[in-house]
C-alpha cells in the first residue's frame, strides 16, 4: 500500500487554455500521476500522485518556469 | 519576393527562416513555442512574437521547413510559410468569393420562400439545395472559428453565426426529410444571414487593406543606392561601415554617416521634425535618408542595415504596435454575453416543453426555434454599415479613419498630447515681427535689404526671410558663406550698397543692443539672423537683427479650446528648449509641456502617461512620431506629415488644420455611438421575437419582419452620420 501524495507548483506564466492543455498533456501520463488539475486563475499546478523530479521535469518540457 | 530559404548570414552557415504562426492565444504561447524551438537539433536561435504572429527561426541546413512546422503543430499551433501566409489581399478576394456565392444562391432562395406566388411543389427541396453550399461552404469560416473558439470557452459573432445558421439548416432538413406535420423550413433566414454578414466582413477586409504597411513606408523613404567616390553606384545592401560615399545636392543622405568632406545644408525634417536645415561640415553626423539640400558631401559611413536610425525608429514603432492591445471587436463583446444567454434560454425552453408533458417534437421545435430567431442578419451589418457611413462623412472632412477598432479608443481617450512642431506650429520658418535695429537704422529698410540677398539663397531662413520683405534693389555681387551666411552688393535707389546677411560670426562688430536683442530671441526659441553693411574702412557692421521663427497656427488654439470641451487634457510634447516650448504652450492654451525629449523618447513620455492611468490620444506628423503614435491607444496623424506617420497612425486628418483633430474625435465618438445603437436594435427586434419562439409560436411572418426591421433600422440609422457637422462648416472645394 503506497501513499498517494498530492504535488502543488506554482506556474506563473500560465496564462490561457493552451498553456493549461499543454501541462495536463505532459504531465498527465507519467508513471503514478493520478490526476493533474490546471488553476488558470491561481497559476497552480496540483498534481495527484506521480514523481516531483519527474513531474518538475514534464512541466518544464512543456515549457514553463515553476516559481520558488 | 520574400527569401525565405536563401537568406543566408554571413559565417557560420546559418539560415533564416521566417514564418506565420496561427493559433497562438496567449503571450506564453509564444514564449513555449520559443523555447521549444531553441531546443530542436540544429536550430542556433529561435524568436517568437506573439504580437506579430511571427516566429524567425535561425538553423543550419540540416533543418528544414517540415521540422520547424512539426515542432509547432506537436505544440498544438499551426505554421505557415511566408508564401502560404494570408495576405490582405488574398483575405479580401476570399471573402469576396464566398459573399458572391452566398449572394448568387442566396437571391431564388429568397424569392421561393418568401413569395408564395412563385412556389411550386417540392420547392423545399430546391431551397434545400440553394441553401447547403451557401451554409457550409460560404459560411464554413464562421463554423471553424466557432470550433476554435468552443476549445477556449469563448462565443464571438462566429458562435451566434455558426449556431442560428446551422440549427436552422439541420431543423429545416429534418422537417423536410421526415416530412414533419405543420413544419416550416427556415433555409432563408441561414442563406441570408450569411450573405450579409460575409459582406461586411468584405467591407472590413478591404478598409484594412487599404491601411496599408509602416514598415514599407519607412523602407521607401531612405536611398536605394549609393555613389562611392570614385563614382560606382552600388546598392545599399552593398555599403559597409567605414566606406565612403558622395552625396550630391538634391540628394538623399545613403546611411548615417559622418561628413569627411564638404559642407551642406541638410533637411532632417523627416527624421527630427524640425523646420530648419541643420548646417553640416566635417566631422559632423548625418542621419540616412535626411536630403542634403545645398553642397556635395562625402561621408564615411557609421551605420548600415538594422543600425541605422531609420532602422532603430522602425523597430520602435513595431514594439509599440506589438504592445498595443488589440481591442476586441464590440459585437463580439456582445456576442460573449449573448450567445450563452440564447443557448440557455434554449435549453429551458426544451426542458419546460418535456416537463409540461408535450411531444418531444414540440420541444424540440420550440428550442431550436429560439436558436434561429436569436441570430439577427443585421449583426453584420450593423458595425460595418456605421464605419462605412462614418467614415465616408469623414473623408469629407478631411478625416481617414483605420477600421472599426479606433472608434471604441476615440471614446475612451481622456488626454491627448500634441507634437509642437508642425502640428501646433506651421512646421515652416516666416519672419516674427519687425527687426530691432540700432538707433538710426530703418529696420524695414534692413529686412528689405536682407531680402534682396537672401532671394538668392536656397535655405529656409532665407526663404522665409525674402518672402518677409520686397528686395531692396538688385543684387550685383553675390557670395554665399556656408553654414555663416551670405555677403553681396545691393543696387538700392540710393546707392549701391554692399551689405551681409547671417550669423554673428559673419560681422566684425555687433553692437550692444543687437546682441540683447538676440538673446532673447534665441531664447524664446527662435532663431536670430544679423543684416548689416560694410562701412568705408571694410569693416562689416550689424545694423539690425531679424527674428525667424516658426509660428503657431492660427487655428490652433481654437482647437485646443475644443479638445478641452471633449473632456481631455492637453500636453505639448517637443524637442525644443523649454522656453521656446512654454512660450508655444502658453499662447495655445495647452495644459502641460513637456520639452526637450529626444524623437526616440517621445513613445516612452506617452507611455508614462498612460502608465498614470490616462488613456493617450497622439497628435504627430513627422517620422519621430511615428513610435509615440503607434504607442498612444490612439494615434493621430496630420496629413502635412510623413507617410511613417500616417501608418503608424490610427486616424489620418488630412488637412494640417488642428481643429479637424477635434472633428476626427467627435465623429469617430458620434461614429461609435451609432454603430452601438445598430447593434442594439439588430438584436432587439430578433430577442423581442425570442419568447415567442420559445412558447412555440415562431411564425415565419415574425421572424422575417424581426429580420427586415432591424436591417433596415441599421441602414437608417447609421445614415444619419451624414449629416456630421464638426466644430467648422465642411471645408467647400
Amino acid at each position: 500500500m503506497t501513499m498517494t501524495i498530492t504535488h502543488t507548483y506554482e506556474v506563473p506564466d500560465i496564462s490561457c487554455g493552451h498553456c493549461v492543455a499543454a501541462i495536463e498533456g505532459e504531465v498527465g501520463p507519467l508513471a503514478g500521476v493520478e490526476s493533474v488539475s490546471v488553476d488558470l486563475d491561481d497559476k497552480l499546478v496540483t498534481v495527484l500522485g506521480g514523481d516531483d523530479v519527474a513531474i518538475r521535469a514534464a512541466i518544464d518540457e512543456a515549457g514553463y518556469d515553476i516559481a520558488g | 519576393m520574400t527569401n525565405t530559404l536563401d537568406d543566408r548570414t554571413a559565417g557560420g552557415g546559418l539560415i533564416r527562416l521566417d514564418v506565420d504562426v496561427e493559433g497562438m492565444t496567449c503571450a506564453s504561447c509564444a514564449s513555449r513555442i520559443q523555447r521549444k524551438l531553441t531546443r530542436l537539433d540544429g536550430v542556433d536561435s529561435a524568436n517568437v512574437n506573439f504580437a506579430t504572429h511571427k516566429a524567425t527561426v535561425m538553423h543550419d541546413p540540416s533543418v528544414g521547413l517540415d521540422d520547424v512546422r512539426s515542432t509547432v503543430q506537436s505544440l498544438g499551433y499551426d505554421v505557415s510559410s511566408p508564401e502560404e501566409a494570408a495576405d490582405p489581399q488574398d483575405w479580401e478576394r476570399h471573402l469576396w468569393h464566398r459573399f458572391v456565392v452566398a449572394a448568387v444562391l442566396s437571391a431564388p432562395l429568397v424569392l421561393i420562400s418568401m413569395v408564395m406566388a412563385l412556389q411550386f411543389d417540392g420547392w423545399e427541396w430546391v431551397a434545400l439545395a440553394l441553401a447547403t453550399p451557401v451554409v457550409f461552404w460560404s459560411g464554413w469560416d464562421f463554423h471553424s472559428a466557432t470550433l476554435t473558439n468552443l476549445r477556449h470557452g469563448s462565443t464571438t459573432m462566429d458562435t451566434l453565426v455558426s449556431m442560428g445558421t446551422v440549427a436552422a439548416w439541420t431543423w429545416s432538413t429534418v422537417v423536410l426529410v421526415a416530412d414533419l406535420p405543420g413544419g416550416h423550413v427556415y433555409y432563408e433566414g441561414a442563406g441570408v444571414i450569411i450573405t450579409l454578414i460575409l459582406l461586411g466582413k468584405w467591407f472590413e477586409a478591404r478598409a484594412k487593406r487599404r491601411s496599408g504597411d509602416a514598415l514599407r513606408a519607412m523602407a521607401e523613404l531612405g536611398a536605394k543606392t549609393a555613389r562611392l567616390r570614385d563614382g560606382t553606384e552600388v546598392p545599399l545592401e552593398g555599403l559597409e561601415v567605414g566606406m565612403q560615399f558622395v552625396v550630391r545636392p538634391g540628394e538623399k543622405v545613403a546611411t548615417d554617416g559622418a561628413v569627411v568632406e564638404g559642407h551642406s545644408a541638410v533637411d532632417a525634417s523627416m527624421v527630427t521634425g524640425e523646420p530648419v536645415p541643420v548646417e553640416v561640415g566635417v566631422g559632423d553626423e548625418v542621419v540616412g535618408a535626411t536630403l542634403n539640400t545645398s553642397g556635395s558631401l562625402v561621408v564615411e559611413a557609421t551605420a548600415v542595415g538594422s543600425q541605422t536610425m531609420l532602422a532603430q525608429v522602425t523597430k520602435l514603432v513595431e514594439d509599440a504596435q506589438g504592445s498595443h492591445a488589440e481591442v476586441q471587436r464590440l459585437a463580439d463583446r456582445v456576442a460573449g454575453f449573448f450567445v450563452p444567454v440564447v443557448i440557455a434560454i434554449s435549453g429551458l425552453s426544451l426542458i419546460g416543453w418535456l416537463v409540461t408533458d408535450h411531444s418531444a417534437q414540440d420541444a424540440f421545435t420550440a428550442a431550436v426555434a429560439v436558436l434561429i430567431i436569436a441570430c439577427p442578419c443585421a449583426l453584420g451589418l450593423a458595425t460595418p454599415m456605421g464605419i462605412m457611413v462614418g467614415t465616408g462623412r469623414g473623408a469629407q472632412l478631411g478625416v481617414i479613419i483605420k477600421g472599426g477598432e479606433v472608434l471604441e479608443d476615440t471614446r475612451s481617450v481622456d488626454a491627448i498630447v500634441l507634437d509642437k512642431t508642425g502640428t501646433v506650429t506651421e512646421g515652416r520658418m516666416a519672419v516674427a515681427g519687425e527687426p530691432v535695429a540700432v538707433p538710426g537704422a530703418d529696420p524695414l529698410d534692413a529686412l528689405a535689404l536682407a531680402a534682396a540677398l537672401e532671394a538668392r539663397s536656397e535655405h529656409p531662413i532665407a526663404a522665409a526671410i525674402a518672402a518677409a520683405s520686397n528686395p531692396a534693389g538688385e543684387v550685383e555681387g553675390f557670395e554665399s558663406h556656408a553654414g555663416r551666411g551670405v555677403t553681396g552688393s545691393v543696387r538700392t535707389p540710393v546707392g549701391v550698397v554692399s551689405a551681409a546677411v547671417g550669423r554673428r560670426d559673419l560681422f566684425d562688430s555687433v553692437p550692444g543692443e543687437l546682441e540683447a536683442a538676440m538673446v532673447q530671441m534665441e531664447a524664446g526659441g527662435a532663431t536670430a539672423v544679423l543684416v548689416g553693411t560694410e562701412t568705408a574702412d571694410g569693416s562689416l557692421d550689424a545694423l539690425a537683427a531679424i527674428e525667424v521663427s516658426d509660428t503657431v497656427k492660427e487655428t490652433s488654439a481654437e482647437a485646443i479650446a475644443a479638445f478641452h470641451d471633449q473632456g481631455l487634457e492637453v500636453t505639448l510634447l517637443t524637442g525644443d528648449n523649454r522656453r521656446a516650448a512654454e512660450t508655444v504652450g502658453q499662447e495655445v492654451g495647452v495644459d502641460r509641456v513637456i520639452a526637450e525629449v529626444l524623437p526616440a523618447d517621445k513613445a516612452d513620455e506617452v507611455r508614462a502617461l498612460q502608465e498614470a492611468g490616462h488613456r493617450v490620444a497622439m497628435v504627430g506628423d513627422g517620422i519621430n512620431d511615428a513610435p509615440a503614435l503607434a504607442q498612444a491607444d490612439l494615434g493621430i496623424a496630420v496629413g502635412t506629415g510623413t507617410d511613417v506617420a500616417r501608418e503608424a497612425s490610427d486616424l489620418t486628418v488630412v488637412t494640417g488644420d488642428l481643429r479637424a483633430v477635434a472633428d476626427a474625435i467627435a465623429l469617430s465618438r458620434r461614429t461609435l455611438s451609432i454603430i452601438k445603437g445598430n447593434l442594439f436594435w439588430a438584436f432587439a427586434y430578433n430577442v423581442a421575437a425570442i419568447p415567442l419562439a420559445a412558447f412555440g409560436v415562431l411564425n415565419p411572418m415574425i421572424a422575417a419582419a424581426a429580420m427586415g426591421l432591424s436591417s433596415v433600422f441599421v441602414v437608417t440609422n447609421s445614415l444619419r452620420l451624414r449629416r456630421f457637422r464638426g466644430y467648422r462648416p465642411p471645408r467647400s472645394k
